[in-house]
């Protein structure tokens, strides 16, 4: 099956949905629900049939794909996997067909537009884990921004305008200022070989060692464009707002994938290009990331606010993520990739609960809430469920990255580790108080007061939130499954800072 | 006695066939009045034809038509048909075409006639042509004044509407007034170099060149030719015109003069500056460096706080001024002989290129929006053109998005090709680099706004419904192709290919 390119057509596939869709009439909105849902399953059965032949115990990419594109400056079609995109691109699959199932019912108004927005989104969203040609992926990067714009700002909420723009202008300011970061790095590699060739190619610029001031600056060129859309504190202040605005399903993917493509460039990019920056900057990024930890979890505690309670969770959760990435040692990378998925996967359920019960109410205001396990104990269950594995109980997902990366953060230095165990009993506290005001008590009266609208989660959020459960406690239970698929990148990337050894070069 | 041989008719071919199509078009109005229809499908199918022939006779070397072919000479060198000429006449009979698409729909509503648009835009635009290929100052500049006297006139068109008017006279006055600093520099430079062939100014110029000291006379002729040119591509702080004379044009007219002028404007500074000045470019770099920098920066900070879409678009199109000269300044910084020459100018060119087809299609969406009487240009027509008609709003996004460089579209690829070209020569020109893509980011502002508009406010009460007549249709899905597929392997090759054997001219003649 390998002659079929595979990556190509799981990038491209939704991008066909979506063309289609543009050609049916406006009125037959269920068949445009259909074509999008179709296209996304779709999309997602072949990234699961990408797992059939991929060889876990092959170094390097797989499922390569090499075409010239701009031969003049050495610029080329080039896609290929590896564990750790193989997982990205799978939960990027997931979410898109959860978060378009979830799209159903919430979103009446211009179903067409809002369908191809979405399946353009996943486009994006996937080329950014299998591109290997600089150039490309900064197309794919840029992709990812207008539907998401679209997203935020037409079906968002009230003030969606004002969070749309705000999302927009942030993620611009770092990704144009990565181009500049790209052409300099393309420009000095072909300076220095005389030949355009393989200038904007990931696997030749790894292994060329740019001089140190270059990578500093290219570092801090990627670095803003990445840590920006993680977020890391300081730069994470578009993503309550964009979290707040954005429809459900909308949030779903900001949360579950597009944070991830801040992560996984980090760990893509920004450390194997430039070790050496990487190594000299550690120290302060460490230290952002547990502010971010601790930080997120403290103005977690005090959000009245549902979604946004979630949306600051995400920036502590994050925060282990670049924790985990920067302190350089394998427990530490393994928590951060297994952080990403459960934390994409977790989020996103918490972010569907949400939309369950906002759909219902109209509010998502946790002091109106109250007593709701006795009239919907199905949702209080679900939720309850997702609440304790987004603060990390044995068993269930959020526990084994975090503890990983606190297993590297003490190798590292233990008081980092004191830190951040400590930021995990404050996420304990904001997670079960919340939990507490919303489920249980007295019914409020505001909840009283909508009377039989209130009734439990329909057959359609079960379906949307069913496989989120699954997955939670599989990878809770047998984390092997994903960290055997990450052991390859994670040498590699360990192989990169480790200073001792040098791959290839000049 | 000027010899009229195969050179010279082949040479003179494409802008000859253009003052012919024009008066053809006057001709037919008068046979059979009021026939716009016609007129239209007359003036855009010669159009076409002419650019078939133009490509023909090239010579465009890399597309392999006809093989290697050097170029022709007219009138003793005076005027050149080489691959510059080529790429800079295809170019503005695009501009040509699409503009000559777009008007008769905007223009028959208001009662003003289209044979008379179609005729001075034609001629403009042979002016525009003999610029691209004149090796002679004084044809130079009587080509420069075909170009503008045509303008001034199209940009009065709506001659009872006010701000037209205003607008035209603007024009009119900084326009002569530019035109003769302009004269006034190249009567000094003639003075210096005795001779008013490009190719001997260049050579005669030669020796002082070496020298520590220009000669003051000299200097000050740069100054003025300098301060000439950046009057006509609306270079900051030159550029006070350009708002009005945008906002009170015809939006097709418009969308023209944001474009056509520009291009030709720029074509004069490649054969002056560049050809018969380049060795001078010591002399003139710091200037453009410090022009395109303040160029992109204030026309993007003024576009900031247009509610009018025309004039935030005219305030845009200073601000990609800036960066097309980025192009220039990296020709200008970049070692004699180096890589990053010829970089610079292919930049320059590939941007222009981009910067016409999605310029001309975001005027062509205003002006189809327009296409009723009495509908403004003002940000809130656009006010739930996502709903009203999805085509336009489509469109709009796609040539605003290209406009603020997002990927892959041809405003990006144009974008990407100037950075790259500038990171080439280092030193200084990193700084203007990141300038660029910082007043990239701030053009996002703007730009999203109308999008916000289009697709995120709800339609005024009792909006009309747009109607898009069949030629701007057509216009809008040439526009549309050329912004969207150019990133296509093949293609963007291609275009790259022709700006670069464009560019190496000048290159090999400096």
């Amino acid at each position: 099956m390998n002659d079929l390119p595979w990556l190509t057509i799981v990038t491209f596939l939704p991008l066909l949905g979506a063309i289609l869709i543009a050609f049916i009439p406006r009125p037959q909105v269920r068949l445009v629900r259909g074509v999008a849902l179709g296209t996304a399953l779709l999309t997602f059965i072949v990234s699961l049939l990408l797992l059939l032949e991929f060889d876990i115990n092959a170094t390097g990419f797989q499922y390569r794909e090499e075409v010239d594109w701009i031969p003049a400056f050495g610029i080329q079609y080039k896609l290929g996997i590896d564990g750790m995109s193989l997982a990205l691109v799978v939960l990027t699959t997931t979410l898109t067909w959860i978060s378009i199932l979830a799209s159903f019912a919430p979103i009446r108004d211009r179903v067409k537009e809002y369908m191809i927005s979405f399946l353009l989104l996943e486009v994006g969203m996937i080329g950014v884990f299998v591109a290997l040609d600089l150039f490309l992926f900064y197309i794919f990067w840029e992709l990812v921004l207008v539907p998401m714009y679209l997203i935020i700002g037409v079906w968002g909420g009230a003030n969606r305008i004002y969070a749309t723009i705000k999302f927009v202008l942030y993620t611009l300011v770092g990704s144009l200022l990565m181009l500049v970061a790209i052409l300099g790095m393309a420009f000095t590699y072909q300076a220095a070989t005389g030949s355009w060739v393989g200038s904007f190619d990931y696997e030749t610029l790894r292994g060329f060692g740019f001089d140190p001031t270059l990578q500093m600056l290219a570092f801090i060129g990627f670095f803003l464009a990445f840590a920006i859309k993680v977020p890391m504190f300081p730069f994470h202040t578009w993503l309550p707002d964009a979290h707040v605005e954005a429809p459900t399903a909308g949030s779903v993917i900001l949360a579950g994938v597009l944070l991830k493509l801040g992560g996984y460039g980090l760990i893509r990019f920004n450390v194997p290009l430039f070790p050496d920056a990487a190594q000299a900057v550690a120290p302060l990024i460490i230290v952002l990331s547990l502010i971010g930890i601790v930080y997120g979890a403290i103005v977690a505690l005090v959000q009245p606010d549902l979604k946004k309670l979630v949306a600051y969770s995400s920036v502590s959760h994050m925060g282990f993520v670049t924790l985990g990435i920067f302190i350089f040692t394998e427990q530490g990378l393994q928590g951060a990739l297994l952080q990403m998925i459960a934390h994409g996967i977790i989020t996103g359920a918490l972010f569907l609960l949400v939309g369950v019960i906002y759909e219902r109410t109209h509010d998502r205001t946790i002091a109106k809430m109250g007593g709701l396990a006795a009239v919907m104990p199905v949702y209080a269950a679900v939720f309850g469920y997702f609440v304790l594995a987004s603060l990390a109980l044995p068993g269930l997902a959020g526990f084994v990255g975090e503890f990983l990366v606190l297993v590297g953060a003490f190798e590292y230095w233990p008081p980092v580790a004191a830190i951040a165990a400590l930021a995990m009993m404050l996420g304990a506290a904001y997670l079960l108080w919340m939990y507490q005001r919303v489920i249980f008590g007295e019914v409020s009266d505001f909840l009283r007061g909508l009377g039989h609208h209130l009734r439990d989660m329909d057959r359609t959020e079960a379906l949307t939130l069913a496989p989120l459960v699954v997955m939670t406690l599989a990878f809770g239970l047998f984390p092997g499954l994903l960290l055997n698929l990450f052991t390859l990148p994670v040498n590699d990337f360990l192989a990169s800072v480790g200073g001792g050894i040098v791959i290839g070069g000049r | 006695m000027i010899m009229f041989d195969e050179a010279t008719i082949l040479s003179l071919a494409p802008p000859s066939l253009v003052v012919l199509l024009a008066l053809g078009l006057i001709i037919f109005d008068m046979a059979r009045p009021g026939r716009h229809g016609a007129l239209t499908v007359l003036g855009s199918l010669g159009l076409a034809a002419i650019m078939a022939v133009t490509l023909v006779i090239g010579p465009v070397n890399v597309i392999g038509i006809i093989q290697d072919r050097a170029g022709y000479e007219a009138f003793d060198g005076a005027y050149v048909r080489d691959a510059l000429t080529a790429f800079l006449d295809l170019l503005l009979l695009g501009v040509a075409l699409l503009t000559i698409l777009v008007g008769p729909d905007y223009l028959r509503p208001r009662g003003l006639p289209a044979a008379e648009f179609a005729a001075m835009l034609l001629f403009a635009i042979s002016g525009a042509m003999l610029i691209a290929g004149a090796r002679d100052l004084i044809l130079l500049f009587l080509a420069l004044e075909l170009l503008v006297l045509p303008g001034y006139l199209l940009a009065g068109y709506a001659k009872r509407d006010g701000l037209a008017t205003e607008g035209a006279i603007k024009y009119f006055l900084l326009g002569s007034f530019s035109s003769a600093i302009f004269l006034f520099g190249l009567v000094l430079v003639f003075g210096f170099a005795g001779t008013t062939r490009i190719p001997d100014v260049a050579q005669s110029l030669l020796g002082t060149a070496g020298l520590a000291a220009v000669p003051a006379g000299l200097l000050m002729g740069l100054a003025l030719l300098t301060t000439g040119a950046a009057f006509k591509i609306a270079a900051v702080p030159f550029h006070y015109w350009t708002p009005d004379a945008y906002q009170g044009s015809p939006t097709p007219v418009t969308g023209y003069l944001s474009v056509g002028p520009k291009v030709a404007a720029f074509a004069l500074i490649l054969r002056l500056f560049v050809e018969a000045l380049g060795d001078f470019k010591a002399d003139w770099t710091p200037f453009v460096v410090v022009l395109a920098v303040l160029t992109m920066s204030l026309g993007n900070l003024v576009a900031l706080t247009q509610d009018n879409v025309k004039r935030m678009l005219a305030y845009s199109s200073i601000a990609h001024t800036g960066y097309i000269m980025v192009g220039l300044a990296v020709f200008g910084a970049a070692a004699i002989g180096s890589v990053a020459e010829q970089a610079g100018l292919e930049a320059l060119l590939f941007y222009a290129f981009a910067y016409a087809g999605m310029n001309l299609g975001a005027f062509a969406v205003v002006a189809a929006l327009q296409r009723r009487p009495g509908v403004t240009s003002q940000i809130s027509s656009f006010a739930g053109l996502g709903r009203r008609s999805p085509l336009l709003a489509v469109l709009m996004t796609l040539f605003l998005l290209s406009l603020l460089g997002i990927p892959p579209l041809a405003g990006f690829l144009a974008k990407w090709y100037v950075i790259q070209a500038a990171l080439q020569v280092g030193g200084w020109l990193n700084v203007v680099a990141v300038i660029t893509v910082v007043n990239a980011m701030v053009g996002a502002f703007y730009y999203l706004r109308v999008a916000v508009y289009i697709w995120m406010r709800e339609p005024v009460e009792g909006a009309p419904p747009v109607e898009v007549g069949a030629a701007t249709r057509v216009g809008l899905v040439l526009a549309a192709v050329v912004t969207l597929f150019i990133w296509l392997p093949g293609v963007s090759a291609t275009f790259f290919a022709i700006a670069a054997e464009a560019a190496s001219v000048l290159i090999a003649g400096s």
